[in-house]
Order: C-alpha cells, then structure tokens, then sequence
C-alpha cells in the first residue's frame, strides 16, 4: 500500500523524497484521511514538477505533451460543437454518432487540459487542479452514463441529466484552465480568454431560453459555442506551434 | 507579510507551522507532524508536510541535513528565521487589533 501510494508522485520527486517519505509512513498505520492527503500531495507534486521539467530535465516529453494537448484540444473542442449541433437538430439517426462524437470529445478536452497545463500549473497551481478535478468528474460522470446508454443498459436517457452534468463541468473546467492560463501569461491569452467568455455566454443564453427568450437565448448559446470552439483551437494550435521552438527542443 | 511567499498559495497554513515547528532547531517529518498535532489540535498529513516542505526548501527557507535511518532532518535557514519572525510579528499585529476592536465594541 505504502509503496503504491508513493508510486503515485512523480519519478524526480521519488528520486529525492522517496526514502525519507516512506520513513514517515511506517510511523503509524494509514487511515482514510492519510490516504486523501498523500494522493492530492501526488496530483500536486505532478502538477509542479511537470512545469519544472521544461527548461531541465525531459524536454521531450514535455514537447511531445504540448504536442497531445494541442491536438487534443482541437479534435475536442470540435466534436463537442458537432456533437451538440447534431443533438440539437434532432436529425433522425444521429443519435449514436452524435453520443460517440461528444463521448470522446468529453475524453480529448481532459487530455487536452492534462498535456497543455504544465505553465500554468507552476504559476496557477490551485486554479489549474480545480479545472482538471471539475472537468474529470464532469467527464467521468458522462462517459459512463453515455456508454452505459449505448451499450443498452443505462436506466435513462443519458442526455436527460448527465449530458448537462458534463456540458456544464467540461464548461465551467474550461473557463477555469482560461483564466489560469491567462494570469500565466502563456500560449495565447485571446485563446484564453475566448475560452473564459465562451462558457459564461452560452450558460447565460440557457439561462435565457429557459425563461422563454428563444432566439436571443439561442443566439448567445451559438455565440458562447463559437467562443468556446474558438479558444481551445487558437490555444490548441498555440501548444503545437510552441512545441516546435527550437528552445524547448531536446539538445 | 503574505507577499513574502507568495508561491505557498493553499500550502501558506502549513508552511508557517513547519517553520514555527522547526523555530526550536532541526527536526525530520515525523517529528515536525507530532509537534503541530501537538501544537493544534489538529493532525498534518504526509502529503501536505511534503507539499509545503518541497516548497519552503525550493524558497531557501529551510534545508536538508544528512538524514539519519533514512529520516531527513530539515533546519530553518537565516532567511526563514526572519521570514518567520517577520510573519508572528505580523499575526500578532492583526491579532491585537482584533483584541482592541472587541474591547471596542464590548464597552
């Protein structure tokens, strides 16, 4: 258990604290509450030295995260706008295409907030996490709910409530990356904060349909979208341009 | 006082125990979570005293000794002793004025 737990931090903290660490924890048996601790210690650890290993030690992970989550982002931030598009469309026969476009969208966005957020997790650790920990729960909430729907075994239509759950948390994970990412002054800050504006346009313009204003609702949901697509592409195609500078290549 | 560290962010709590903890000379982990479980009340996980302590050595705050049985003792460096010190004067500040205000409004 003790040895897993530490399998947890990154292998250059290991290489430093791993003794000493396990020392501690074979002070006192582990409970619950020592479990918590160690393993959001590791998510935090994770998220600092991964920003540490930019100019230092592994430049070509490094690169080749940028590369992933700039991509990610992209192929994402697409299929959930087709996604969304063809649920609202209502189109006849859709209905899976448009459940694996958005599944695997839910998927590219949280590997695309994973790849591209080592700056921001050194300046902005607290916001980059929640955005991460906001998106997962959101993503594993709808992934399995929507999987469960396809395979005929879930006991709702999953775009009932989980949809929304997801939207919402992906959303709300979004917004939180683009302000962190802002603050840090990195890849792009118009990306960033297309991606700010795009998730409080479009919950605004729900906000509105749900109080019978369709069209201007309708118009800001399409607007928050388009923001929205916006900020993860110009973000995504930024980590893929700065993946090529020849600073941040192995020497 | 907070500008002093301004990279602790949720670890400035922490941190500012693991200081005052090792205030009284070099101390290893285990050590330092018994004296602020004493000191509080309350119990410091492993996870949070790594997390503050990778910090408050990155800041020069504290150092490394040669560890002993595979325990690492940490002792407070110069700059941390008047970061600390800077910090309790701080707090203490606050928290007399805090006093004054209630004396204020009880009469």
């Amino acid at each position: 258990m003790r040895s897993l737990l530490i399998r947890c931090y990154p292998a250059r903290w290991r290489a430093r604290y791993a003794d000493e660490f396990e020392a501690i924890l074979e002070e006192r048996p582990l409970g619950p509450f020592d479990v918590a601790d160690i393993l959001l210690g590791a998510l935090d650890a994770r998220l600092r030295f991964r920003g540490h290993g930019v100019a230092t030690q592994d430049p070509r992970r490094f690169t080749m995260s940028l590369r992933i989550g700039g991509i990610a982002a992209i192929v994402g931030a697409s299929l959930l706008v087709i996604g969304l598009a063809l649920i609202g469309g209502r189109a006849r026969g859709t209905e899976t295409a448009s459940a694996i476009a958005l599944l695997v969208a839910f998927v590219a966005l949280l590997v695309a907030l994973t790849g591209m957020s080592a700056f921001q997790a050194r300046s902005n650790p607290w916001l980059v996490w929640t955005a991460f920990a906001v998106a997962a729960v959101g993503t594993v909430v709808t992934f399995i709910a929507g999987v469960s729907d396809l395979a005929g075994v879930g006991p709702t239509d999953w775009r009932d409530g989980p949809l929304a759950l997801g939207v919402v948390a992906v959303g709300l994970g979004s917004a939180a990356f683009g302000i962190a990412t802002y603050r840090g002054s990195v890849l792009s800050r118009k990306g960033a904060l297309s991606l700010v504006i795009g998730p409080a346009i479009g919950f605004i313009g729900v906000f509105a349909v749900g109080q019978n204003l369709w069209e201007l609702g309708m118009l800001l949901v399409l607007v928050g979208m388009v923001s929205f697509l916006a900020g993860w592409f110009t973000l995504g195609v930024a980590a893929i341009r700065l993946d090529r500078t020849p600073a941040l290549k192995p020497a | 006082m907070e500008g002093k560290i301004p990279a602790f962010g949720r670890f400035a709590e922490p941190s500012l125990l693991i200081l005052v903890s090792l205030s009284n000379g070099p101390k290893h982990g285990y050590a330092i979570m018994q004296d602020v479980e004493q000191g509080t009340g309350r119990p410091m996980g492993a996870g949070t005293l790594y997390a503050a302590l990778t910090r408050l050595e990155e800041q020069g705050l504290i150092e490394p000794l040669q560890p002993v049985d595979r325990r690492r003792p940490y002792r407070l460096t110069a700059l941390g002793a008047s970061n600390l010190t800077e910090q309790l004067r701080g707090l203490s500040e606050f928290a007399q004025m805090g006093l004054r205000q209630l004396g204020g409004t009880s009469s």
